[in-house]
């Protein structure tokens, strides 16, 4: 048996806080895009001060997401990198959904889901984060790049916030234990072992705790 | 009932008087410009210049004329700047026509700039709304015609029932036919429903030497923000909510214990 007392690190502080502040910049600016999105949830502006100062700090929440997005970039794409196994892993996604964990090849620090939500979320904050930009200076971009800025800001958003939908599900509900591993930092081995297994391998190998 | 203003070019002597009339009653402070060789007044629109004369300068015959347009906003029936507008209210159409700004209610986006397919409506730096002509609806309201129309000395300009204004224009082209600009017409454009504000023009096959765009509509990518565009993102993101859940109400939570690799043994610490 594993002793549950064992505690794994998985993320350090700099990863959680980078986690938390890119999600809270994230939900922000989700909930104050949405006011601007449609006007049926207009409304969600008046949790933040109504439409005129949502125009002023949306940006800005914006601009926050983004640079997070470049920290969380700058520390993980690597990591990211899609393995042979990650793709046979995404080929049999409905394996996952349906916890037929037996048929799928073991993950690393990140599965194959986790990192095709990573390279979403970075392709759709370039999105944003250009469309942005042209959206927030109407008088200095040309019309025709503000028009295109009209129509590819929300439909990167779209394609973002579905993903972090999922994200959330995923860490809340469906996978128990992530949100301790994000929020406090450490997971225990059979946590790593069923999840993540060739990580936990690799911290078993580096650390004392061989086979006896 | 439609109200319209009528801008006959043919009368317009570049008095500029419409231009003060606007300041005036407006209230708009002067800001003064810069001389460029022009008889313009302004370069361009400003948040607190509404009306601007253009004189638009053609070689024609071995000389140079004026084409004389009044740059200001059209007041489309189907208006790009409130296509855009994402703020409830911040853009009313009135009903004789006119397109009016709320500014309570203006967030000062400017999406507004960008769907208004005259290149209109200005952001004011300082108090970041976005302006543009009123069609003086606070004159209207009570019966009384626009600024510009009121001070007009040379009749270029007429307002009233918009049909009657279509008579009067129709009823202009013909006599300018007759005179010989076989291209005389009426500027009052398709793409946007029609405008409240219409034009008589010399050469209405050639809309941009008065600086008009030929053939107006709402952008196409505005259409599909408001349109298409709406329901992807409805069924993304109710999918999305609904999907996860009843996921879980059918599969459940991910369980070592349930869902582990029996096959393989358990490691040893």
């Amino acid at each position: 048996m594993i002793s549950p007392e064992i505690r794994i690190p998985r993320f350090d502080a700099y990863e959680r806080v980078m986690h938390w502040m890119s999600a809270l910049s994230f939900v922000y600016a989700a909930l104050t895009g949405l006011a601007i999105w449609s006007p049926k949830l207009y409304w969600l502006a008046a949790l933040s001060g109504g439409g005129f100062v949502i125009r002023g700090t949306h940006p800005w929440a914006g601009v926050i997401f983004t640079a997070v997005m470049g920290w969380m970039f700058a520390r993980w794409a690597k990591t990211m990198g899609l393995d042979a196994d990650d793709r046979v892993w995404l080929g049999k996604m409905e394996k996952y959904a349906t916890h037929k964990h037996d048929e799928l090849p073991e993950s690393g620090r990140f599965n194959a889901g986790q990192k095709m939500l990573f390279w979403s979320q970075v392709l759709t904050a370039l999105g944003l984060l250009g469309s942005g930009v042209v959206l927030w200076f109407p008088e200095s971009a040309p019309r025709t790049l503000r028009l295109a800025a009209i129509a590819l800001h929300p439909l990167a958003a779209i394609g973002s916030i579905a993903g972090i939908i999922v994200h959330v599900y995923m860490g809340v509900a469906a996978v128990p234990q992530s949100m301790r591993a994000m929020l406090r930092g450490y997971v225990v081995p059979e946590w790593a072992r069923f999840h993540h297994a060739k990580w936990y391998r690799e911290w078993r190998d580096a650390n004392t705790l061989q086979k006896p | 009932m439609l109200v319209a203003k009528l801008i006959d070019t043919t009368l317009c002597i570049g008095c500029k008087a419409c231009e003060v009339a606007c300041q005036e009653w407006n209230d708009q402070e002067y800001t003064l410009g810069t001389f460029d060789g022009s008889y313009q007044t302004m370069a361009d629109l400003a948040p607190n210049f509404w009306n601007l004369i253009k004189f638009n300068e053609i070689e024609k015959d071995g000389g140079t004329s004026w084409l004389m347009s009044k740059y200001q906003c059209m007041h489309c029936a189907d208006a790009g700047c409130i296509a855009a507008c994402p703020a409830p209210g911040a853009i009313v159409q009135l009903a004789n026509g006119t397109v009016d700004f709320a500014h309570d209610n203006c967030i000062g986006c400017g999406y507004c700039i960008t769907g208004c397919p005259f290149d209109i409506p200005r952001l004011s730096p300082k108090t970041k709304k976005v302006y543009k002509c009123s069609l003086c609806s606070d004159r209207t309201a009570v019966g009384l015609e626009p600024a510009c129309i009121k001070t007009c000395p040379t009749n270029c300009l007429t307002f009233g029932e918009r049909d009657e204004m279509l008579r009067v224009a129709e009823a202009k082209t013909v006599e300018l036919r007759a005179d010989g600009h076989k291209d005389a017409g009426i500027y009052n454009p398709a793409g946007v429903g029609g405008t409240n504000v219409i034009y008589v023009l010399k050469d209405a096959k050639a809309p941009e030497s008065y600086g008009l765009p030929r053939d107006p509509t709402i952008p196409w990518t505005v259409q599909l923000w408001k349109g298409p565009m709406k329901w992807l993102g409805s069924f993304a993101f109710i999918g999305a909510v609904l999907g996860t859940f009843f996921h879980y109400v059918i599969y459940g939570p991910q369980d070592p214990e349930l869902h582990g690799h029996k096959d393989e043994e358990a490691p040893h610490d």
